[in-house]
């Protein structure tokens, strides 16, 4: 009886530290909210991660909530005021506000950054503090179609890259010959309108003015400037984009370039590969397809015709408010090794911040990094896409009148200068 | 207290009755209100409110963006219901003629307002789309090919498009609206018109225009508070643009809140309680003006 009751009694001791133990159980649930919830393999990779997470760190789970980015920022926005936002969530450079606010935790000290590029951590770097985990990055390259361009009859010189007057030769030959010189659309994207622009831009002021003219320390009305975009309004007067240019979406311009109609060119974030790299009908591009990096043309007394624009884009930080920073500080430290870098490479098929090693990416598209590797040697970049250096109204009327209404011919340079001053 | 003790004292059956659609109505709309016009007169950051007077309202007057929205719908609020009403009771005249094939036009006309403006929308994108939409492939088909444009990419063409689509999809709303008025009509009088030889156009203008003159009146308010708030439409197609000719009031507010990378709620607040006034302002002096002075008696 006596044996029973000390049973009973050793019973509900173990009852009470078990009950005391579950709080702290699930303390260690790390709360994670993600765009990406249509992107199949960039979701695949960071629930692959939290797995292994998982399997190294025994009571610690991580629970994802997958959005669209819309949605995700939206519903971080309410959150975040509320104090209900979860440990780790998604972000991009751009939202300063997030810093502004003192939303986010500084990374400086806790992030392992020796995997991690440097121009990867600047872009994250505000004032004394570092407040994201740059996973995705992305070039913006030029992509063409090699049996087009032979088809033309224009050879490439050994560094891909044709002077500005032979590449408008370029781009009027194509429209002579009936094919669509480059493919855009701006129909649901606030930026690939304006890759054109902002790389011509780029290549014809150098890194350090064009840095001065996105955040209104240079003048549109610059001579410099002026002529960049006399050199975009001639592509543009000689039909180098899609007559539905402002009407078609990213997906589509992606379509329009490899299989229908098909076009000569396509300017585009080198995470071309995320769309065009998947099974034709799930909109990739056809088997077999001569795919190859060309250079953006060299500008006429160019300061820096070897720049090119490189972007930190998806990026996870962790929430200042979080009472479990260091939990979550170690799962984005289970992500930035060197050989998750390569997975994120073989898989993802787009950039990255942390450091990798493209030689060592083995799979079918090895090639094509090989490619890419070979597009950005020697480059010099600007960290940064203009959206994401401007913010408020220059942001605005950047995406309105560069990205989409003179690239659609709706309006001329005077207005461009115009408006572009007006919102500095 | 029991339920019948608590309703025996007038003021108490008031409060009993009134209370929960009034806790409603100051918890939903009320105190929201009050709120926005508050925000209006600070910077309201996540973890500090600063007043700032009338600088937001400062701001306002020279924000060129939001004059263009206001212009934008203002444009839209004032076309749209002519439109509507005007086609709507062309539509409802013939249905109340009996035209052959009554009964399917009434239900083809009236099914667009069935849809929500994001199933319009994307429909709507994909008919103007340049390449394969139906609107340029009809263009091309009877050879006007010059004609083809890509109708919400062009500024001179994105709001006419659009007002074309709530044109499409709220006619057969007012038609239904505009129908059953004119089947309420008593009968004695219609039929005193025909007996005194007037013809199907004297008795449409001069009867039974006057007589259902009431449910047209409401019927343009409606559509014009309508199209003051108009966001869901503009949000799927265009966002606004090219080059902000698209842009209405809401979309900005909604911009200026969510998208210009800024927490603070007291600028779209601004914009948001100027807005309020001209509405509400508009309202007013539209049912003033159409205010029936004097009633008519059948």
């Amino acid at each position: 009886m006596l044996n029973i009751s000390a049973r009973i009694r050793a019973a509900l001791a173990a009852l009470g530290l078990a009950m005391l133990a579950m709080p702290c159980a699930q303390a260690q649930e790390i709360t994670v909210w993600s765009h990406w919830a249509a992107e199949a393999v960039k979701r695949g990779y960071v629930e692959e991660a939290a797995k292994r997470f998982e399997a190294s760190r025994p009571g610690v789970k991580v629970k994802i909530t997958w959005y669209e980015k819309t949605a995700l920022y939206a519903a971080l926005r309410t959150a975040l005021r509320a104090g209900q936002a979860p440990d780790v969530f998604y972000a991009e450079p751009d939202q300063t506000d997030y810093i502004d606010n003192g939303f986010l935790a500084d990374l400086s000290s806790g992030l392992n950054w020796g995997n991690i590029e440097p121009w990867a951590k600047t872009a994250w770097t505000v004032g004394r503090g570092t407040y994201g985990f740059p996973l995705e990055a992305s070039t913006v390259e030029l992509y063409y179609n090699r049996k087009l361009l032979e088809e033309l009859g224009v050879k490439l010189p050994p560094n891909g890259q044709l002077e500005q007057g032979a590449f408008l030769d370029l781009v009027k030959k194509a429209k002579a010959r009936g094919i669509t010189p480059m493919s855009q659309g701006v129909g649901d994207r606030p930026f690939p309108g304006a890759y054109v622009t902002h790389e011509v831009l780029l290549k014809k002021l150098g890194t350090k003015e064009y840095d001065d003219l996105l955040r209104g320390k240079l003048s549109w009305n610059d001579k410099r400037v002026v002529e960049a975009l006399q050199f975009v309004k001639q592509l543009v007067d000689a039909g180098a984009f899609p007559a539905s240019f402002t009407s078609l979406k990213l997906g589509e311009s992606h379509t329009y370039f490899h299989t229908n109609p098909g076009a000569l060119m396509f300017q585009m974030g080198s995470w071309y590969t995320s769309r065009a790299f998947n099974p034709t009908d799930k909109g990739g591009q056809p088997a077999g397809f001569p795919l190859g990096i060309m250079q953006m043309p060299a500008m006429t007394g160019g300061a820096c015709n070897q720049c090119k624009t490189m972007a930190v884009g998806g990026s996870f930080v962790v929430n200042a408010a979080s009472p479990r920073k260091e939990v979550a500080i170690a799962l984005l430290n289970s992500m930035a090794t060197p050989e998750m870098g390569n997975k994120w490479l073989e898989n993802v098929l787009v950039q990255t911040g942390i450091k990798t090693d493209a030689s060592k990416v083995s799979g079918p598209h090895a090639d094509y990094f090989k490619q890419l590797a070979r597009a950005n040697e020697g480059n010099t970049y600007y960290f940064g896409m203009p959206i994401q250096v401007m913010q408020g109204k220059p942001k605005e009327v950047f995406t309105q009148v560069i990205n989409n209404a003179f690239p659609a011919g709706s309006i001329g340079i005077d207005d461009v200068v115009k408006q572009m001053n007006a919102a500095k | 207290m029991s339920l019948n003790r608590a309703l025996q004292t007038p003021w108490r059956a008031v409060t009993v009755f009134l209370l929960p659609a009034l806790t409603i109505y100051v918890a939903l709309t009320a105190y929201p209100v009050a709120r926005t016009l508050w925000n209006s007169f600070h910077k309201v950051l996540p973890k500090r409110e600063e007043f700032v007077g009338l600088a937001n309202y400062a701001e306002l007057v020279q924000d060129e963006i939001f004059w263009r929205a206001v212009k934008n719908t203002l444009i839209w609020s004032c076309t749209s219901p002519l439109f509507e009403v005007s086609i709507a009771l062309v539509l409802s005249l013939a249905l109340y003629a009996k035209v052959p094939g009554a009964r399917f036009f009434r239900i083809a006309w009236f099914t667009p307002v069935l849809m929500s403006y994001i199933v319009v929308g994307i429909i709507w994108v994909w008919i103007y789309n340049y390449d394969w939409g139906a609107a340029n492939q009809m263009l091309r088909a009877v050879g006007l090919e010059s004609w083809v444009m890509p109708w919400l990419g062009k500024p001179t063409t994105a709001l006419p498009a659009l007002i074309f689509i709530t044109t499409w999809m709220w006619t057969g709303f007012n038609m239904v609206v505009l129908l059953a008025a004119l089947h309420s009509l008593p009968s004695e009088v219609i039929e005193a018109a025909e007996l005194d030889n007037c013809g199907w156009w004297s008795k449409t203008i001069f009867v039974i225009l006057p007589m259902i003159r009431a449910t047209v009146l409401n019927l343009i308010v409606l559509s014009f508070v309508g199209k003051m708030k108009i966001f869901d439409l503009v949000w799927i197609t265009t966002k606004g643009g090219p080059l902000w000719s698209t842009e209405t009031v809401s979309t900005y507010v909604y911009k200026r809140a969510f998208e210009w990378s800024t927490f603070d709620l007291g600028y779209p607040s601004a914009v948001a309680s100027v807005w309020f006034v001209i509405v509400l302002g508009s309202v007013l002096a539209l049912t003033w003006a159409f205010h029936q002075r004097e009633k008519l008696e059948y």
